[in-house]
């Protein structure tokens, strides 16, 4: 299997690969899975951008959400209520889906349900963690921690190598910046895309501001189609973007989450932008500045 | 210094075989890399794959020249692996060259060390210019 094209999808639903030279693929949905008619409201709504864009798309959603600053925050919906109703969605749907897992024991259930299974940026290097995603033997959306560097996300990639995963999808979601504050290195994707996988960039975790609001993080939603535009045309092979139709009242990163009404205009540049770099690279060949040669 | 003598020495007969020379996998990284290079105190380390070809080696000067082109953080430039910065097509010699060529090959490209691999390039062992010496002037 090579490792610069990922293949995510079992079973009945779309087929979606993701690669150099491939459409841009869009992973997205809502942070949190709130509720079954919700889950299914929102996989029905962008799946009908998606579709007017003419974008392949992956529906994102957690059902359990373990870094949240507070202890009263809403934690999520748990593993057998939230996988169940991500099963409802693909089979509702047939579009695969993504979540992420917190806990080594939670891997083999979510990797029954999860077309592509997805490492927490706070946990990429974790070996328990690592060693359970591989297990599952789906592709890994694995995150950049906030507090790693892109080259140094080598060591997570030979951890899940060891354990076995070929397919993996390497995202940046932003680094530490002091405290409270994330900026956006784009010279992470050509880095993280060195290790030879496809690369992701997570564009409203991106804009996050980390705890910022004392017990909740905050987020300047106004720099997301900037950052997509800039990380598109940098070059990647996936986009990340959690969407709401409510974001004032979303269970989960209220602050960071786009407002569904933006999608198809976002999504619409970074299509076109993804199409333009692709253009270029056939015109103007590879990157040549390689001082390391 | 040829002799009649020295013309007979083959480069077998002075190499260091495999369990004494710096031999590592292609996809160590440059830190372990260097770890090796110290280890055995030649300044050289090969990198084979798993059947044992030879990639490429790295030595010390490709790391000096590499620090002042390579203009990037230390902790980036030692989780690169040891390949992305080897020399990837070494002079080489062959088990059953005179010792008298190998150092005609040394004279002429500068190099104090030639990977000794076999027909198939494997890697077999290593030449390294002291040993080289020391066998020449033993055998005056």
């Amino acid at each position: 299997m090579k490792k610069d094209l990922l293949e995510v999808g079992y079973g009945s639903v779309a087929k979606v690969k993701i690669g150099e030279g491939l459409p841009l693929v869009f992973l997205g949905g809502p942070c949190a899975i709130e509720s079954r008619d919700h889950a299914f409201k929102m996989a029905e709504s962008i799946g009908k951008i998606c579709r007017r864009v003419g974008v392949p798309w992956i529906y994102k959603s957690c059902y359990d959400k373990d870094c949240r600053s507070s202890p009263n925050s809403f934690h999520g919906l748990g593993a057998d209520h939230g996988l169940r109703v991500l099963a409802d969605v693909r089979e509702e749907f047939g579009i695969p889906v993504v979540s992420d897992f917190s806990e080594p024991e939670w891997g083999k259930a979510t990797g029954e349900v999860c077309d592509l299974v997805q490492i927490p940026a706070y946990l990429c290097r974790q070996t328990s963690i690592l060693r359970a995603a591989a297990q599952t033997n789906r592709p890994i959306h694995l995150k950049k921690g906030q507090f790693m560097s892109p080259w140094n996300m080598k060591n997570s990639v030979r951890k899940l190598e060891a354990a076995g995963c070929h397919q993996i999808l390497l995202a940046d979601r932003g680094t530490f910046f002091g405290y409270n504050m994330l900026v956006n290195d784009m010279t992470s994707l050509p880095i993280m895309a060195k290790t030879g996988y496809p690369v992701c960039f997570d564009a409203t975790h991106s804009i996050q501001l980390p705890t910022s609001m004392g017990n909740i993080s905050g987020g300047q939603r106004e720099f997301i189609p900037y950052l997509v535009r800039a990380a598109v045309a940098c070059g990647i092979n996936a986009l990340f973007m959690e969407v709401h139709d409510d974001p004032a009242n979303a269970l989960s990163d209220a602050n960071t989450v786009l407002d569904i009404k933006y999608l198809e205009n976002i999504l619409g540049q970074a299509k076109a932008v993804h199409e333009m770099r692709l253009e270029l690279l056939a015109k103007y060949g590879e990157d040549n500045v390689h001082p390391e040669k | 210094m040829s002799t009649p003598k020295n013309n007979q020495i083959l480069v077998s007969e002075v190499m260091m075989g495999l369990d004494r020379i710096p031999v590592i996998q292609e996809a160590v990284i440059l830190k372990e890399a260097l770890e090796e290079m110290g280890r055995t105190r030649l300044g050289i380390v090969c990198i084979v794959n798993g059947d044992n070809k030879l990639l490429g080696i790295l030595t010390d000067g490709d790391i000096r020249r590499k620090l002042l082109k390579v203009q990037k953080p230390f902790a980036a430039f030692f989780v690169d692996d040891a390949l992305d910065h080897a020399i990837c097509s070494p002079m080489t010699i062959k088990p059953g060259n005179t010792l008298v060529h190998a150092v005609d090959v040394m004279e002429q490209k500068q190099i104090w060390d030639l990977p000794v691999v076999d027909d198939k390039g494997l890697l077999v062992g290593l030449l390294h210019l002291h040993p080289v010496v020391q066998a020449l002037l033993g055998s005056k």
